[in-house]
Parts: C-alpha cells; sequence; structure tokens
C-alpha cells in the first residue's frame, strides 16, 4: 500500500502531509503522486506554489524528452490544481492563491495548446475580457477567466482600465466572437454603454457577442445598456459565454 | 507526438471545470465576510487604495491589510485612489490620523463612542446592554473630549480623559474623537512549582508510533506535546506540556474574548441564545491563534500536539464543546450532559471528542478532554481544583473555596464531599460599585488607615482611577476596624451618605457601595456557611483551607475573615494556591489514574442548591453584614 514516504518530491510530501486531513482524500493523492514520475512531481510542486514560471519551463522540458500531453495534464497539473482545491476549501489559502495556480496552469497548458491543434482540437470559442475603464477591480474579472479557460475558451485578458478602443481592437485582432466587460464601481458601469456604442458606430456590432459583469450589474442595467447577458457569478459566466455562443452562431448562420 | 483524442481531452475540461466551480462557489462564500484581495499573508493584491492598507512588512512588499473580516471591507475600498498606507486603528497605541481622506468614520449626532467603536471593528465589553451599568466599557479619549456631552451621572465616577463608551454621545460631529480601549492587563497568575507526578498520560510512543489510548494515531515527528487549559470566565491559561517528560514547557493566559457577550455566566447562556455559536467561535479562534503562536516561537508543528484538557465551569466547558447551554441558566441548572448522566444514558460527565470535530488546530487525530462536571455550575475547574490540592485524600477536613466569576466551595473528609457554588456578582469586579473597577492599571489593590488618612497602593502604580475586589475588602475591614463603619454599613457619622477615600482624585465610597457589597459578600458566605453546616463542620475544625482563584490570591485573608467574606479558619491553615484548575489539568492530561479517580470521586460528590436550603434567606441577612463568621456553626 503506498505511504506518504514514497513521494520522491519533498514539497508534495509536505504539502500533503500538512494540509490534507480527509483520509480518502490523502489516500489518493499519496496513490498519485507515489506512482508519478518524478519530473510530473516537480511540475506539480510549481503549480502549487503558483510560481507559472517554473510550470512553463518544465512543461516545455516534459514535452520535449517525450511525456504525453494528456499524462502532463493528469499526473502534473491536474492532480496539483486538486490540492489547491483542497487548500481553499479549508481555508489555509485564498483568492490570490487561487489565482496565482490558475495562472500557473495557463502557463502549462499554453505549450499543450500547439498539440491541441494540431489534433484538431479547437478551443470552444474566443473571448476577450476587461475591466473597464476608470476601474480597477479585477477579481471577479479573474475568477470567470479562470472558469472559461478551464471550460476550453481562449482568453485575451485586457487587464483593468480598459478603453473602448483597446476593446475594439482586441476584438478584431483576434476574431473573438465574445467580449466580456466588468465594472465594480457604479460610476464606471456607464463606461459598459460608452464601448457598446462605439461598437455600433463602428459596424462591428453584429459580429460579437457582449456580456458584462459585476457585483452592481442586474439584468435590467445589462438590457439598458444593449449588452447580450450577464450572469451573477463565475460559474454562470461559463454558461452565459456558451449559450451566447450558440446564438451568434445561429445568426450567422453557420 | 501523439494526437490528443476529442473525448479524452474533454475528460480532462471536465474535471478541471469540476475543479474550478468548487473553487468559484468557495471563494464567493469566503468574499461574503472576506476581502478577495488579501492574500494568506494578509497582504493586499489590489491595485487600488483601500482605507484597510497599511505599511508594508518590507520595503517594497506588498501593503498589509488592516481590515477585519467581521466590516464589510467594500466599504474601505477607496474609489479613484492608488495604493497608499493608512496609519489607521492600531488598538494598542493611540491612533494618528494622517490619511487626507476620511480615515475615521463620519459620526452623528448622538451617536455614542461605543458606536464609532462598532463602526471601527475595536470590540469594548459590556454586560449591561450599554446602559452605564457595568462600568466595563471604560475607555480613554484621548482627542475630542470637546465634541462629547458632558458626563452622565453613571458616569460620575469617572474624572480626567475617561468615559464609560456607551454613555458618551456625540454633540458636535465636526470634533474629530480618538479613542483607546483602557489598557487591560489583568493580574494573572503564573504556575506555583510543578508537582512531580507519574507519568502515564493517555499519549505514548511505542517505538515509532504515537499511540492514544493504545491506538496508533501518528508516526512519530520527534515530540509528543499536550494543553492543559483552565478556561475561565474572564481569564484563559493555556498550559503548553511536553508528555514525555511531563514538562511545562511554555504557559500563555489571556482575557476570554467571550467578554463581548457578558461578563457574568447568565449574561452568556443568554447571549448565546440570541447569537447561538459566537461565543464559541470567539473562543476556539482565540485558543487557535495562541497554538498558532507558540508553534512559531518554539518552532514546533501543530501536528505533535496530541491531546487538550480543558477545566472550565459548565457553561464555559459546553460553550466549548459545541453543546447548547440554554438549560443551564435555568432550574435546575443542569447541563445536557448531566441529564444524561443522570438519567443513566452517560457513564461520566467528562467529555472526550476529536479536536477536527471542534475546529482546533492540532494534530488532526488529536482529542479534547473535558474534565468532569460535578454538578449543576460546579464543574470540570473545580474538579480539577481538587486534583491539584488532593483534596479528596488528605487527613482529617479539608476546604477549597475558590473565588472567580462565579465561587465555589467544598468540603471534604472523612470519605465525604459537599460542594455548592454561588454567583460572586459582579460587586468585586467593580460592577454596582461607584468607583470599583476590575483589576486593571489604576485600581486601588489595597489600602489602610493611617494617621487620619488612607494610604493606597494601584496596580501598575498608576494615579488611581478606582478600586479593585482586594481593594475594597481592605476598606471594608479598615473601616469596621476603625470603628467608621457599622457591621450594617452605616457610617459612624449616621447621616453621612459618603465618605471621600482619595480627595483629589474624587474617588469616594457610599452607603449604596457598602449596600451592593454586602450583597456580594452575604453570597459568598452563605455558601461557605451552608456548605460546611452541610458537612457538620465548624471553621475552627477545618484542618486546611485552600483559596484558589485570581481573586483570592491578592486577598488580604484577615481582612477577608474580618468583614465575613472568608471563614475564620486559623490563618496558618489557609493556604493560597493560585491557579490550582491548570495544575489539575496538567494531572489530569498527564496521569490516566489521575484521570480515572476524578472521574470515580466526582460521582459521590453532594451538591446542594442555595437557594432550596429552607433557611437560606435568613443566613443571608446575617451575612449581609460586615462581621466574621461564627466560629461554631449552628
Amino acid at each position: 500500500m503506498p505511504e506518504l514516504n514514497d513521494i520522491t518530491n519533498s514539497f508534495i510530501k509536505d504539502e500533503i502531509d500538512e494540509f490534507i486531513e480527509r483520509n480518502d482524500e490523502r489516500f489518493h493523492l499519496i496513490e498519485a503522486f507515489s506512482q508519478a514520475d518524478p519530473r510530473l512531481q516537480d511540475i506539480s510542486a510549481a503549480l502549487i506554489d503558483g510560481d507559472n514560471t517554473t510550470v512553463d519551463k518544465l512543461t516545455k522540458e516534459a514535452l520535449d524528452v517525450g511525456f504525453e500531453a494528456l499524462e502532463i495534464m493528469d499526473n502534473g497539473l491536474i492532480i496539483a490544481m486538486s490540492i489547491v482545491g483542497i487548500k481553499f476549501r479549508e481555508n489555509f489559502i485564498f483568492v490570490p492563491e487561487v489565482l496565482a495556480c490558475a495562472r500557473a496552469m495557463k502557463a502549462g497548458m499554453s505549450h499543450i495548446e500547439p498539440i491541441l491543434s494540431a489534433s484538431g482540437i479547437k478551443p470552444v470559442g474566443t473571448v476577450i475580457m476587461g475591466t473597464v475603464k476608470g476601474d480597477l477591480h479585477d477579481i471577479g474579472k479573474n475568477l470567470c477567466i479562470m472558469m472559461l479557460r478551464g471550460a476550453g475558451f481562449e482568453v485575451h485578458d485586457l487587464g483593468v482600465d480598459t478603453s473602448e478602443d483597446e476593446f475594439m481592437d482586441a476584438v478584431e485582432e483576434h476574431g473573438a466572437p465574445l467580449l466580456g466587460m466588468s465594472a465594480l464601481l457604479t460610476t464606471t458601469m456607464p463606461n459598459m454603454g460608452k464601448t457598446i456604442d462605439t461598437f455600433i458606430d463602428n459596424d462591428m456590432r453584429e459580429d460579437v457577442k457582449i456580456m458584462v459583469g459585476g457585483a452592481s450589474v442586474t439584468q435590467e442595467f445589462s438590457d439598458d445598456m444593449g449588452a447580450d447577458g450577464t450572469a451573477a457569478d463565475a460559474v454562470g459566466c461559463v454558461g452565459l459565454a456558451k449559450t451566447l455562443l450558440e446564438e451568434l452562431k445561429r445568426e450567422q448562420g453557420e | 507526438m501523439k494526437k490528443i483524442d476529442k473525448s479524452a481531452y474533454q475528460a480532462r475540461l471536465d474535471r478541471i471545470t469540476e475543479l474550478f466551480e468548487n473553487m468559484a462557489t468557495h471563494a464567493t462564500e469566503q468574499s461574503s465576510f472576506r476581502c478577495p484581495y488579501k492574500n494568506r499573508f494578509n497582504e493586499c493584491t489590489a491595485v487600488f487604495g483601500c482605507r484597510n492598507q497599511r505599511k508594508p512588512k518590507k520595503e517594497n512588499g506588498l501593503l498589509l491589510c488592516g481590515g477585519d473580516d467581521k466590516l464589510n471591507y467594500q466599504n474601505a475600498w477607496e474609489e479613484g485612489q492608488k495604493p497608499s498606507y493608512h496609519l489607521g486603528w492600531d488598538q494598542s497605541k493611540q491612533a494618528k490620523n494622517e490619511s487626507n481622506t476620511t480615515s475615521t468614520q463620519t459620526m452623528n449626532i448622538n451617536q455614542t463612542v461605543f458606536d464609532l467603536a462598532d463602526s471601527l471593528a475595536v470590540k469594548i465589553p459590556t454586560s449591561c446592554f450599554r446602559t452605564g451599568i457595568c462600568h466595563e466599557c471604560i475607555v480613554e479619549i484621548n482627542q475630542g473630549m470637546e465634541g462629547l456631552v458632558p458626563r452622565t451621572e453613571s458616569e460620575s465616577f469617572l474624572e480626567g480623559d475617561y468615559r464609560l463608551a456607551c454613555q458618551a454621545q456625540v454633540i458636535n460631529p465636526d470634533i474629530n474623537i480618538t479613542f483607546t480601549p483602557l489598557h487591560r492587563k489583568p493580574k494573572i497568575l503564573t504556575l506555583a512549582k510543578e508537582k512531580d507526578i507519574a507519568l502515564e498520560p493517555v499519549v505514548e510512543r511505542h517505538g515509532d508510533n504515537v499511540l492514544y489510548d493504545g491506538e496508533v494515531i501518528d508516526q512519530y515527528r520527534g515530540n509528543l506535546y499536550g494543553l492543559a487549559i483552565d478556561l475561565g470566565t474572564t481569564t484563559v491559561v493555556i498550559n503548553f506540556i511536553n508528555l514525555e517528560t511531563g514538562q511545562s514547557v511554555h504557559l500563555r493566559s489571556f482575557e476570554n474574548p467571550q467578554r463581548f457577550g457578558g461578563s457574568s455566566i447568565m449574561h452568556r447562556i443568554s447571549y448565546d441564545g440570541k447569537y447561538e455559536g459566537e461565543l464559541r467561535k470567539a473562543i476556539i479562534n482565540a485558543i487557535n491563534k495562541e497554538i498558532e503562536d507558540w508553534c512559531n516561537q518554539a518552532g514546533i508543528r501543530r501536528q505533535e500536539i496530541y491531546e487538550i484538557v480543558v477545566a472550565g465551569n459548565t457553561t464555559m466547558r459546553e460553550l466549548f464543546f459545541r453543546l447548547n447551554v440554554q438549560s443551564i441558566g435555568q432550574k435546575p441548572y443542569k447541563s445536557l450532559i448531566e441529564k444524561e448522566y443522570l438519567s443513566g444514558a452517560r457513564q461520566t460527565t467528562s467529555l472526550t471528542i476529536g479536536t477536527r470535530r471542534l475546529g482546533l488546530r492540532a494534530n488532526p487525530k488529536a482529542r479534547v478532554y473535558g474534565a468532569p462536571i460535578i454538578a449543576s455550575h460546579v464543574g470540570g475547574d473545580v474538579a480539577s481544583d481538587m486534583v491539584a490540592v488532593e483534596l479528596a485524600t488528605r487527613p482529617g477536613i479539608s476546604m477549597l473555596v475558590d473565588v472567580g466569576t462565579n465561587t465555589e466551595v467544598v468540603v471534604a473528609g472523612n470519605g465525604r464531599i459537599i460542594t455548592a457554588s454561588c454567583p460572586a456578582g459582579p460587586a468585586f469586579e467593580g460592577g454596582g460599585i461607584k468607583y470599583g473597577m476590575p483589576g486593571y492599571e489604576g485600581a486601588i489593590e489595597s489600602i489602610k488607615w493611617q494617621d487620619g488618612s488612607f494610604n493606597y497602593n494601584t496596580i501598575g502604580n498608576t494615579a488611581p482611577v478606582g478600586i479593585c475586589g482586594s481593594g475594597l475588602i481592605d476598606l471594608l475591614a479598615e473601616l469596621r476596624t476603625h470603628n467608621m463603619m457599622s457591621p450594617k454599613g452605616v457610617f459612624s457619622d449616621r447621616k453621612q451618605y459618603e465618605l471621600s477615600i482619595v480627595n483629589h482624585a474624587g474617588i469616594s465610597f457610599s452607603r449604596q457601595d457598602a449596600s451592593n457589597l454586602a450583597q456580594a459578600k452575604a453570597a459568598n458566605y452563605c455558601g461557605q456557611y451552608i456548605v460546611m453546616r452541610a458537612f457538620g463542620v465548624s471553621p475552627s475544625q477545618v484542618d486546611q483551607l485552600f483559596l484558589a482563584g485570581g481573586f483570592a490570591n491578592y486577598v488580604d485573608i484577615n481582612n477577608a475573615i474580618a468583614i465575613g467574606f472568608l471563614p475564620p479558619v486559623p490563618e496558618e491553615r489557609i493556604i493560597k494556591v493560585g491557579n490550582a484548575s491548570v495544575q489539575g489539568a496538567r494531572e489530569i492530561l498527564l496521569s490516566r489514574s489521575q484521570r480515572q479517580s476524578i472521574n470515580e470521586l466526582v460521582r459521590n460528590i453532594e451538591h446542594i442548591e442555595l437557594e432550596t436550603t429552607p433557611d437560606f434567606f435568613d443566613i443571608f441577612v446575617e451575612a449581609c453584614q460586615f462581621k466574621p463568621m461564627p466560629k461554631v456553626l449552628t
């Protein structure tokens, strides 16, 4: 029966020892990691540590020496993410740490994407995300981006304080069918409307579905601004994105 | 490179989505009270300004978050401002407000300093629902006294910059107000020399295994630690003990944070009825924090803590163990556990539960052991006292009086043990006494009448602010000795209502004060009198009287006997034992046989309910007089 001491990577061993208390989870993780190749364990360790530079480097190396993409995902990235999830659930870490780990995962996935393309696997869709001009709040947006990527979307993050032109340029450049705008402040929410107006003025409104979000954003507000929809949280964001994508495809007769 | 199969990839995506969905849901929940920009080091990861931002630890490090998770953090976010740090409210130091935005809350007319404290998440205790009676909410106004209404009647005992937070209302909202809660340094007892006892703890090491009561629970990590906790109503003491050597490696004490639910047991029971779980959370968090601090200091992992013994009165223990305490607040004042024991559903009133069930941060398989309840309010703390002083095995008649927020009395001898508990009431902590106060800095703790005036000592040797319990006992005894007051609390000039004690500080003592103290003292007296009488013993026949508890340690024994606070046992037979409860808890932790024997012992202890004693009222009336208890009890 595999034991904690069978895990070669000492960081992973300590993580499991310190933070995983439920017997079933402990067992499952010890089993998985005691069999995982040390290189993959190193990737896991870096992901749990939120170190995207190292995950990036090690994932590339692993692919170069011949590890299969799915194996890297399973035994390097996803299993590590499950530890992150447990630590978060038990309040050992918080949202900023989770986002750092999600970024690390993305860094790893960036090397797997070319293989996906080569296998004919396309992203579910491309989304441009940003917080509007004058607004510096981004946690909600970041959680949505994490969910969207996890669901297979390709997401381009414009960050905070994004102007209408920046939104438009990004949509054009990536040919994105989806745009997501976030605003926390009631004072900056009108900028969403302004952005949408800019799209209309530039004859681009029909080519993209626009979703809006933020603590004070309601369905009514979304309608008033001329957006295509809003969702209450990050989980809802994924469902909305998929729905809007479907809608757009139907409208464009694909 | 092999091509990736689409459905295989989709399966991975589904798994990732599942993980992320759980996290997103938890994030929503967590951010209902904790700012999501705050990382695990309590640093701020936001790119915008916020009133909670504080100076970073390292020069170019992230700003720290000064927010506590009780107030809406979003209210602190500052729109349109770059991050900067605010000196903000540091509770132990005076706050200097340098920010150019409104860091203080804007006040409205008629709001009290207590309201201001609420909005700044500064906790101030009260047990009279902020009506000006309990005197627990004393604050020092550092700035802005002129923006407050003048002192009200109930504040007339305060001078200088002191106000009662609940009474001080704002009349001019344009004046900035700065305040600090009273600097709380209670005199907390430290341990006397440790008793050497035979080590046979429930937690043992066999080779590489760690066993709890014979069951393997862990691999040896290098150390075995246990905690002995005295869970007092007012003060909590934690003793960290090495289970292999029996040595105490560290001692910590702190004010029981449950004070915000009231300072007496009844108040806390009532509070728990209204705001269930708050009191429990407060104490668990406080203990976890102490454990964390010590582990960091000592370089120890919490996984090396394998057992925690808790000695506390019935209510304190049951709150801690997640039980409903309402039945303890009503006749016959029995906890749910005691009821189960009496009905035969339970073998003992002690409790054992895994630390994880209570949310305590120790080894995941560690256990908490709650020392057994004796009866009604007489709980594991008294059982623990008895272990420490070996009350039941001494020759002759032994008596234990534990004076705390409540007073418990035990008389033992010739195979018989009788106990009772009485609420000491707040008078000896200053409640209801005009110039009374708890044992904090500025309290007169001893006083003598010499050459026509009062000479006194204060705690901390600072200017006198009021008188605490030991000072009050001295005062009463001195007034009696020098015939300045009759046993019934009437001053020698029968028309005089008030006596000046410290003229320049305005501290005085009134007949009303004497009357309140008389009743508090009478409760103590009755407990001791009735138990001794039920046992059939007179004070002069008591061979040993053990005085336990914080308050008793500072009391002048002769003065206490003179006014009838303690029985007239010959002075050489009175032994102050300090915090016997934590000492007993240590023994329970280290010795299986002690644990077993105390459990057996408590079964045979007779409990007397004072109120149902037929002549209680007569005794009480007699007890209200400031004179010694008779040497022979009838």
